[in-house]
């Protein structure tokens, strides 16, 4: 903001004539720079600003399927049509919407809501702890370190769909493998999809194994990036390997470990294919996660586009919250990103 | 935690035997090295991280050769019987092939559009200062943000009244807006990290700035293009909320939406599942192994530096 | 073809800040002239070349190259050649063609560009690595690439942003007279940039030195060297670097330490307060006694015994402003023992006086 301010003042301080010549300037310099963000400017604005606000405005409404039509057309008999105004338009309802969601009068919001939580906060720290020692492991040099780590990428290269039915398969409670293993093992079959937390936790382990590869090659790039002398001025001044880990690696990583973290935090919140797949919301909706909530009221039964939309907004709202305490935290500890 | 820890550092007798003079040269140990006991702790966590990582993959792909009857039995064979009729099932007698082509198409053309957006904007934010960059950086970010939920409805809207609903376009559209902020901003951290001196040479041996990102940006940022690339062609290949929402017709599905078809809540045919992952997971393999080696560098340099 | 160039009030205000980079520069440099911007990190000698380069926007004022102005023109259309302080090579190219690849842009034929690579790989001992990519070049062998790039442009103007600063301390000073004889056979007008005061001295025809995006003065090294035009100039040419303490005067006599030096008449009659800033070079420093009233004793605290010099460190001995260090050529080989009392006094006529005030420097005739 503070450049487009003093791209604005510094005319003025200059005599009037020279003005013309200075946004000719301005504009010589930059107009190369608007041509190439152009494309994406037009994009977004009509693919994610416009139809932002026009979700933001249905959450306000009634609309659903039903309603959705303006006019109800009907075909006369004489192969004509004849248009009617719907006496059942959507209407503009205030805060109804938020009001049904946020007090359980439809949908369950406040379910999927500790759902959503739950399911954030152990995808998160599983895929950031489990990423973080495997690249500290795979930063170390030994043999086959290479092999290691394109194997362990493997999982990223998978769909996240085929990535769900795959542990569906797994998980499956008559034939999977887990469940036959238990068997072996002496252990009673779990019926996965049947408990709110079983079918949760069968969700995380997919996801978990879909997103550690990401974090782990962020923070081994992380890793990467710290340089060597810190390392050995540290083990000048004495300190062990574990105070070397602490004092050294940990805060070196600290600029890689907020991005992901933050970006891994958004995209899980919105993950919709694992949820979506693997338990569907079995048993009963109860193992339904924000996202896959809103989706099921948009495009499943009655589409409630309205009630999609308001739930989107409350979304949306919870992580912006988010990221800008997120953001604050950061800075108050001297991280700017 | 110990495994991660330099050996010469956790066992004591190691130094002040390396300084004994009676130990032979062969049994000096460098700095570099670790004791057998670490080591083998090291070996086997990897070992087992990557057993974890692979399973999943290679028992689709066992079971993916046994015969369909033989898939939903209780007992654990890794083969059994093994047979290419799940392959001939989906592969002729579903409509699996066009449902492949469609996510290729989609797949392939997101890629494309995405990179070009993408890099020419990445690019723009990278080196110049124009009024308004620091707003879109945010709004970049920020598109992170959205949820499905919010935008698929008011889309679905446009996508309708611009009659384009059960077209691959609506689709690589719609991709395109999930994939282009985020590489826009991966890859604007990349351009970062090609130092500003080249593109005033360029400048100076006489390219306009086009000319300097075509010329000399592009070819230096290879790495951080490929892995933009794989990143929008898996955006594309394994998307499904939009492709369940807006394609209608089972010939118009992509494979997200058409896999499911095979596992329906009431006698799922896991047999075709299999076969169809594991003919899915060819493309994006290769893909991957194109991309691999530049994904360490081009997402280090690139998406980590906010 | 080499032309004159002259900065005519250039002044570059970056957007955000109040105080100018650059702040009203005027100089003229003459056709062939190797001229030499010096300064501390910081003090605008950068941007003012990148002015003139065209990669950085002139606030105010004009930049001309012969009687072109080209304030604002393209770098591309200004014929200037540019040595950057990491070559920036072009990483995917080879050498030659990083060389030969602002003649393919401004579509000169393929031969031609051969032709003039070759002569320049000719002269800068680059034949064998036309091929290679920098990469696998040694950093001396890019830093003559980034010439060859230069050179094969047959420009108007050479731009040097401190091109030896990442070589080694033995490649800098082979390079340094390189490129001085390189230049003055090609006869090219060159401005040079460095923070070094050394390269400064040794390079440039004439010496610009900048501080705080101000001009401080422009002469020849020499120039500089004898007739500092304030305290600035005096403390940052020459090394080791001149001595200089603020001092009491009494009845036209400065107190030095238990030494009174008398001052010129000129100096004393321009003093506006009691006090005054004195310079003495290394070398203006003689050994005296304690009889001699206009000497005074410091302590020595390191010798550096350089084999042709030797210089001493030493405290001032009862100064009551400041007891700063005092550095003293000595003759080597026969150098006082470290903590001993040795008596100095300064040769007639090499006394600097400045200003206390402005760091102006006084007459001293």
């Amino acid at each position: 903001m503070s450049q487009a301010l003093a791209v604005a003042e510094a005319p003025v301080e200059q005599p009037p004539g020279k003005q013309d010549g200075r946004l000719r300037r301005s504009f010589d310099r930059n107009w190369y720079a608007w041509a190439m963000v152009l494309p994406t400017v037009l994009v977004l604005g009509v693919l994610v600003m416009y139809p932002l606000v026009q979700g933001i405005f249905q959450s306000f409404t009634d609309l659903t399927e039903s309603n959705a039509q303006d006019v109800i057309c009907t075909k006369t008999l004489g192969g004509g049509e004849e248009c009617r105004d719907n006496p059942d338009s959507a209407e503009f309802v205030g805060l109804d919407n938020y009001v049904d969601l946020l007090t359980g009068a439809r949908g369950s919001f406040w379910l999927q809501f500790t759902n959503t939580l739950a399911w954030t906060l152990a995808c998160v720290s599983l895929h950031y702890g489990l990423g973080l020692g495997l690249a500290v492991m795979l930063n170390r040099k030994m043999r086959g370190r290479s092999l290691y780590r394109v194997l362990l990428i493997v999982p990223w290269a998978v769909p996240a769909f085929v990535a769900a039915f795959g542990w569906k398969f797994l998980f499956n409670p008559r034939f999977g493998l887990i469940n036959q293993a238990l068997v072996n093992l002496g252990v009673d079959p779990v019926e996965w999809f049947n408990h709110r937390w079983t079918a949760l936790f069968a969700a995380i382990c997919t996801n978990v194994w879909l997103g550690v590869p990401f974090m782990m090659v962020a923070i081994l790039g992380g890793l990467q990036s710290i340089p060597a002398d810190l390392h050995e001025a540290a083990e000048m001044d004495g300190a062990t390997p574990w105070q070397r880990f602490r004092n050294v690696t940990l805060p070196g990583l600290r600029p890689v470990s907020s991005t992901v973290i933050l970006l891994g935090t958004i995209w899980t919140f919105n993950m919709f294919p694992i949820i979506y797949f693997v338990t569907g919301g079995e048993p009963a909706g109860q193992s339904e996660i924000l996202v896959t909530g809103a989706y099921r009221a948009a495009f499943e039964g009655v589409r409630n586009y309205s009630l999609a939309a308001t739930y989107g907004v409350l979304i949306l709202s919870l992580l912006m919250v988010f990221a800008s305490v997120y953001r604050r935290t950061l800075k108050a500890q001297g991280e700017v990103f | 935690m110990t495994r991660l820890l330099p050996a010469g550092a956790l066992d004591p007798a190691d130094t002040t035997g390396a300084t004994a003079s009676d130990v032979r040269p062969g049994r000096v140990r460098g700095r570099e090295d670790r004791s057998r006991l670490a080591s083998i702790a090291l070996h086997g966590t990897l070992v087992l991280a990557t057993l974890v990582a692979l399973f999943p993959v290679l028992w689709i792909l066992l079971s993916s050769f046994k015969p369909a009857n033989r898939i939903q039995t209780s007992e654990i064979t890794l083969i059994d019987s093994p047979t290419l009729d799940n392959y001939r099932a989906v592969l002729f007698d579903t409509p699996f092939p066009t449902w492949f082509l469609n996510s290729v198409v989609v797949a392939a053309f997101t890629m494309v559009i995405g990179i070009t957006m993408s890099a020419t904007a990445g690019y723009a934010l990278s080196r110049f200062n124009f009024a308004g960059k620091r707003g879109l950086m945010w709004v970049f970010l920020i598109t992170q943000m959205f949820p499905v939920a919010i935008l698929i409805v008011p889309i679905y809207t446009i996508m309708a009244n611009a009659g384009l609903i059960n077209t691959k376009a609506s689709l690589i559209i719609a991709y395109c807006t999930v994939a282009v902020p985020f590489c826009a901003w991966m890859l604007r951290g990349y351009f970062d990290t090609i130092p500003q001196e080249l593109d005033e040479a360029a400048a100076l041996d006489g390219l306009g700035p086009f000319g300097t990102f075509y010329r000399v940006i592009l070819p230096l940022a290879r790495p951080g293009l490929a892995v933009t690339a794989f990143y929008t062609f898996l955006t594309a290949w394994g998307e499904v909320a939009y492709a369940i929402a807006f394609m209608q017709t089972r010939d118009n599905l992509t494979l997200g939406a058409g896999l499911q078809q095979f596992v329906p809540q009431f006698n799922p045919q896991w047999h075709l599942l299999t076969a169809g992952s594991v003919l899915i997971l060819i493309p994006a393999a290769i893909v991957f192994f194109f991309a691999q080696k530049h994904l360490v560098a081009g997402l280090t340099a690139g998406g980590t530096k906010g | 073809m080499s032309t004159s160039v002259t900065f005519d009030r250039a002044t570059r205000i970056y957007p955000g800040s109040d105080s100018p980079a650059v702040d009203a520069l005027e100089l003229e440099i003459a056709e062939g002239e190797f001229l030499v911007l010096v300064g501390p990190s910081g003090c605008g000698k950068s941007t003012s070349l990148r002015m003139l380069a065209g990669l950085e926007d002139v606030t105010s004022g004009r930049i001309l190259i012969g009687d072109r102005d080209i304030t604002h023109l393209r770098p591309k259309d200004r014929d200037i050649a540019m040595v950057f302080q990491n070559y920036a090579l072009y990483p995917h190219m080879s050498v030659a063609e990083n060389m030969g690849f602002a003649l393919k842009i401004a579509g000169v034929s393929k031969s031609d560009i051969d032709a003039r690579v070759l002569e320049a790989a000719r002269i800068l001992d680059l034949e064998p690595y036309l091929g290679r990519k920098p990469k696998a070049l040694s950093g001396g062998q890019r830093q003559r690439v980034a010439m060859g790039r230069a050179i094969v442009r047959q420009p108007q103007v050479f731009c040097m942003d401190e091109p030896l600063s990442n070589l080694d301390a033995k490649l800098r000073v082979s390079t340094r007279t390189q490129i001085a004889s390189l230049q003055r056979r090609l006869d090219i007008t060159t401005v040079y940039v460095t923070h070094d005061q050394v390269e400064a001295m040794t390079m440039g025809d004439r010496v610009a030195v900048l501080k705080d995006g101000l001009l401080q003065q422009v002469d020849t090294p020499l120039g500089l060297y004898d007739k500092p035009k304030n305290a600035f100039v005096a403390g940052f040419i020459g090394s080791p670097a001149m001595n200089l303490g603020t001092f009491r005067v009494e009845d036209g006599q400065a107190l030095i330490g238990e030494a009174r030096v008398p001052l010129p008449r000129s100096t004393v009659g321009a003093l506006t307060t009691d006090r005054v800033q004195l310079g003495f070079r290394p070398e203006a420093l003689v050994p005296s006694s304690a009889e001699d009233a206009a000497s005074f004793p410091v302590e020595a605290l390191v010798i550096e015994e350089l084999g042709s010099d030797a210089f001493l460190y030493g405290n001032l001995i009862g100064d009551d402003l400041r007891a700063d260090h005092v550095v003293a050529r000595v003759a080597p080989r026969s150098v006082p023992a470290k903590g001993t009392k040795v008596w100095f006094s300064i040769e007639p006529g090499r006394l600097h006086a400045f200003d206390v005030e402005t760091g102006d420097a006084l007459p001293t005739d």
